[in-house]
């Protein structure tokens, strides 16, 4: 059943993934035409928890005999890649030590978690799980429309617990009854997973949750939720470096660091993104037209320099660190001054940014109302 | 050209808004053959977009048609259009001072509304033949002995003349035809007099200048004279004259009875005055033929472009649309929230959306409007008088002695089952009861004076929702009276917002206060900081309304990496923001300048 909330290319099977679909993906992967060697691999976009261990087989078959996927040595800080998805690394994080080398993740549902598979995806050189549990209440699932209660939850975060050390739990707010949350995030603590994710509930068009968004959690709901999860994950040890992202020192998201600096990866699959080349290109997403034309773009968009500066600023003020002065020249030739000093000037002005001479970096405010940073910029 | 003026009938049709005088037009057009089937389109004779857009006629506009009666003879019959909206009024006067007969249209399924019976007056003060005609008798709803009746009863016709017709099948045009030829008298004027000819209107043409529509009332005017207008003694010499088929079409001349154009090198508009007369200068006539009054502004609203840096072109914008419509005003003026922008004066409520529409559609702007207000008279302690067509212009109340504005006396036709509902709505808007007439067992005309303020807000749409869009409403202004009137101001955290500004009768000050308070808290979006609406009388604080600051404003995923997806959305989002207007540090949208037409009457 598919998560009546998210609007990511779907469709509904019973059992097993089809071969078609495997074949297809081992085919783009196969004739892909660009760098090749990938630091970071992610599985994701969906659940890709419910491929059969042959077909895991299968892709990361093709993955390694496509790419040369780099094994971790303790100078190879940081990788890149995507959403089932490969790619090579631009300028190199100044701060973050990950752990994982490559980093390799898998997005997973409660459901789909036994410790059969969890030591196959381990056999694989899975090395970092992301579980799906979005809620430890019931009710609150229900009304997600999830498939699993809270004792699948519980018993997947048991197992993965036992046997990866770079694990996440994601998690919804925004979701109802919101009372449910504070459990929700200290449940989650309990299980002490290195890496945490929150996401606000969007109410997104051409989803079946889009006729009731007029019943959404109220803003300042959301808002009161947010900064719960802010405060006692802040308080359990965890860092919020990134807008919807908490993750103890050294546990970051390797592969998700590359959408938040705006560097290169590729994606695979229907309606997967690639950024190769400066050009943001997207796949066929309808899956029957995929299928007979794997790596087939449905947009191509060749993004100008000043574009390309506003997506990099854009990202990079999801994340704690901001941007360095000194790396936006590297990168661009210019000051962010020059580009952008009205903007930047208003956004400090009304406190979402702060400058401490060497980088510009977003406040808590600036966090919680990230989209005007953007809008500022753009 | 000359047709001898025996042969000739000039006409108008007036009827009321939708009761089918475009169709009909249509018709007369194609049974002349006036225009070929073929290159028929719908309400041929509106030539504006937003005219067939909104089924209405807004300018006048003749137009020739040769027809062989069933007598053998030819005759040559001009048709003046007139636009049938209560805005429009003068230029219906106008037009009927240009013939000797009227088609007054009634619709079957209608009978008779207001505005019927206002131009069936002026008709009839102009001495005019009136042929009653009453249209879609096609319909199954259409009720003709009804309509018979009430040409007689109500507007002292002869009901039993009426010509029935269906401008949409065509059935009974040619009687029609039959009856403009034999009822309405032919024009009289000597053609060997002195030029005499009435301007009764003038367009622009990019290509050729003002081309002025005129009936020749004596003599005759050709290319090459030399003529002056008799208002100010200007002199042109004419370069083409003919008639409208409705393309121009030149001839020789134009003789006394013909109705017709004149291009005479005439810059702008605003050099020719609307019923001036056009004479011969080497043989002029010694007396001017009655011109018509101007019409005067009665409603003012502030427009400023969106964009601060659009200000120079919606200045040229407005002196290009004033070639073409010298009927509405505009001086330039600034407001601190707003900015620099145009007070502008109009003939009415569908007069100011039409110029607003036409800046916006014709010219590529976007404009914020403030709400429409009256002209107020102020007289001072000092004597001294002041007319103010700006609520934020108005003096502090300790130095005014007199406020006074305009009232007119509006006639309400209503089917008698929504009468008490139409006296209610009167009573709200500050009404006077002048009188019911009974016009017959289903219907009656409310007669109330009351101030034009209270019309120019929402009183039409109101009348219809009262009236379940049977009431119509036709009024004249009467002049100045006395009112206990104050300003109402609106601060946002704490600075007054002078473009929301009104002025208001005390009794409802604190009502419309409150409403418009809490209107103006829905309509601006939550912002980072909060927002501070207040509503005073006279400097005094009455309501405080909030805007909560801004929650959280974050896309929690990046939608699978696709963050040019995300950069797109927000400028797209920023594009919206443009119709937002920064006043001071908070973003107001259009709609709020707006907000006022939108309070009820109990203030909700």
């Amino acid at each position: 059943m598919a998560c009546p909330y998210c609007d990511f290319v779907k469709r509904p099977i019973s059992g097993d993934a089809p071969d078609e679909f495997t074949e297809a993906l081992c085919r783009e992967i196969a004739e892909f035409e660009g760098p090749g060697e990938a630091r970071s691999i992610f599985f994701g976009g969906g659940t890709p928890s419910l491929l059969s261990e042959r077909g895991f087989a299968r892709i990361f078959e093709a993955l390694h005999h496509r790419f040369e996927i780099a094994e971790g040595g303790s100078s190879s800080r940081s990788t890149a890649g995507a959403q089932s998805s490969i790619g090579r690394a631009g300028a190199r994080p100044s701060q973050i030590e990950i752990t994982s080398h490559p980093e390799i993740t898998i997005e997973v549902n409660p459901d789909d978690v036994t410790p059969e598979r969890a030591r196959f995806w381990r056999g694989l050189g899975v090395n970092r799980l992301s579980l799906g549990v979005q809620s430890f209440d019931d009710v609150v699932l229900k009304f997600l429309g999830r498939c699993h209660d809270t004792e699948a939850a519980r018993r997947a975060c048991g197992v993965i617990g036992d046997q990866f050390e770079n694990w996440g739990v994601d998690l919804i707010f925004g979701a109802k009854p919101p009372s449910a949350w504070a459990a929700s995030v200290a449940e989650c603590v309990r299980f002490a997973p290195p890496h945490v994710s929150t996401y606000g509930l969007t109410y997104e068009e051409r989803t079946p949750f889009w006729k009731q968004r007029h019943e959404a959690v109220g803003d300042d709901d959301a808002l009161a939720q947010y900064r719960h999860a802010m405060d006692a994950l802040g308080a359990a040890g965890y860092e919020h470096y990134e807008v919807s992202n908490f993750a103890r020192t050294g546990f970051e998201s390797a592969h998700n660091l590359i959408y938040w600096r705006n560097e290169e990866y590729a994606g695979f699959g229907p309606g997967a993104v690639s950024y190769l080349g400066g050009v943001r290109a997207r796949n066929l997403s309808r899956i029957d037209t995929y299928l007979t034309r794997p790596g087939e773009k449905e947009e191509s968009l060749a993004l100008s320099a000043r574009e390309t500066k506003v997506e990099t600023l854009i990202q990079h003020f999801r994340t704690r660190a901001g941007i360095e002065h000194a790396a936006y020249r590297a990168r661009f030739g210019s000051e962010i001054e020059e580009d952008f000093g009205d903007a930047i000037r208003t956004l400090a002005a009304r406190g979402l940014i702060a400058d401490d001479g060497g980088r510009l970096s977003p406040t808590r405010r600036g966090y919680e109302l990230n989209n005007e940073i953007g809008l500022a910029l753009v | 050209m000359t047709t001898p003026i025996e042969n000739i009938r000039n006409f108008s049709i007036i009827a009321h808004i939708d009761h089918g005088k475009s169709t009909l037009a249509d018709r007369l057009l194609e049974v002349t053959k006036t225009i070929d089937k073929r290159l028929m389109k719908e309400q041929t004779l509106d030539s504006m977009d937003i005219e067939r857009e909104r089924g209405i006629t807004i300018k006048s506009v003749a137009v020739r048609m040769n027809y062989k009666s069933k007598d053998g003879k030819d005759y040559v019959l001009n048709l003046i259009d007139t636009p049938g909206h209560v805005d429009f009024a003068y230029e219906v006067s106008r037009s009927l001072a240009a013939c000797e007969g009227a088609l007054l249209l009634v619709d079957a399924t209608q009978g008779v509304e207001a505005q019927t019976l206002a131009n069936a007056y002026k008709a009839i003060e102009q001495h005019l033949e009136i042929i009653p005609v009453i249209n879609k008798i096609d319909l199954a709803s259409a009720d003709v002995e009804s309509a018979r009746r009430q040409f007689t009863d109500i507007v002292g016709l002869d009901g039993s003349r009426a010509v029935l017709a269906s401008g949409k099948s065509g059935l009974g045009v040619e009687d029609i035809l039959e009856a403009i030829v034999e009822r309405i008298p032919p024009p009289k004027g000597d053609r060997k007099a002195p030029l005499r000819a009435l301007i009764f209107d003038a367009v622009y043409n990019d290509y050729r200048g003002v081309i002025v529509y005129l009936r020749v009332v004596e003599g005759r005017i050709a290319a090459g004279f030399k003529v002056k207008m008799m208002s100010n003694d200007e002199k042109y010499e004419v370069i083409e004259v003919g008639s409208l088929t409705p393309q121009m079409r030149a001839a020789e001349d134009l003789e006394a009875g013909e109705v017709g154009y004149m291009i005479c090198n005439i810059r702008s508009l605003d050099k020719t005055k609307i019923g001036d007369t056009v004479t011969d200068l080497l043989k002029p006539a010694t007396e001017a033929l009655p011109g018509y009054s101007e019409p005067k502004p009665v409603v003012f609203c502030g427009m400023y472009p969106a964009a601060d840096t659009d200000y120079m072109q919606l200045r040229d914008a407005l002196d290009r649309l004033r070639l073409n419509d010298c009927s509405f005003s505009f001086q330039a003026d600034s407001s601190d929230a707003l900015g620099l922008g145009y007070r502008l004066g109009f003939l009415g409520l569908l007069h100011m959306e039409i110029v607003q529409e036409r800046l916006e559609r014709e010219f590529g702007l976007t404009l914020v409007t403030t709400v429409p207000n009256v002209s107020y008279r102020v007289t001072l302690t000092s004597g001294e008088v002041m007319e103010i067509e700006n609520a934020s212009k108005m003096p502090p109340s300790n130095e005014i002695d007199v406020t006074e504005e305009p009232y007119i006396e509006a006639d309400i036709m209503v089917p008698t089952q929504y009468l008490s509902a139409v006296i209610d709505l009167c009573k709200k808007k500050r009404g006077i009861h002048i009188r019911v007439d009974y016009i017959d067992a289903n219907r009656c005309m409310a007669i109330y004076q009351m101030p034009l303020a209270e019309i120019v807000l929402d009183f039409y749409d109101k009348l219809k929702t009262y009236t379940r869009g049977y009431g119509s409403l036709e009024y004249r202004i009467l002049g100045y009276r006395p009112g206990d009137l104050v300003k109402l101001d609106i601060m946002l955290n704490g600075d007054r917002v002078d473009a929301l500004s009104c002025i208001v009768h005390r009794d409802r000050a604190a009502i419309v206060g409150r409403g418009l308070a809490a209107k103006l808290q829905k309509l601006i979006p939550r912002q980072q900081f909060e927002i501070a609406i207040q509503a005073a009388i006279g400097g005094k604080i009455i309501v405080r309304e909030t805007v909560k600051s801004m929650g959280k404003n974050v896309t929690a995923k990046c939608y699978g990496g696709d963050i040019s997806r995300k950069r797109k959305l927000l400028e797209k989002q920023k594009a919206g923001k443009k119709r937002m207007k920064q006043v001071g540090s908070v973003e107001v949208p259009q709609e709020a300048f707006m907000a006022l037409l939108k309070v009820d009457d109990d203030g909700a």
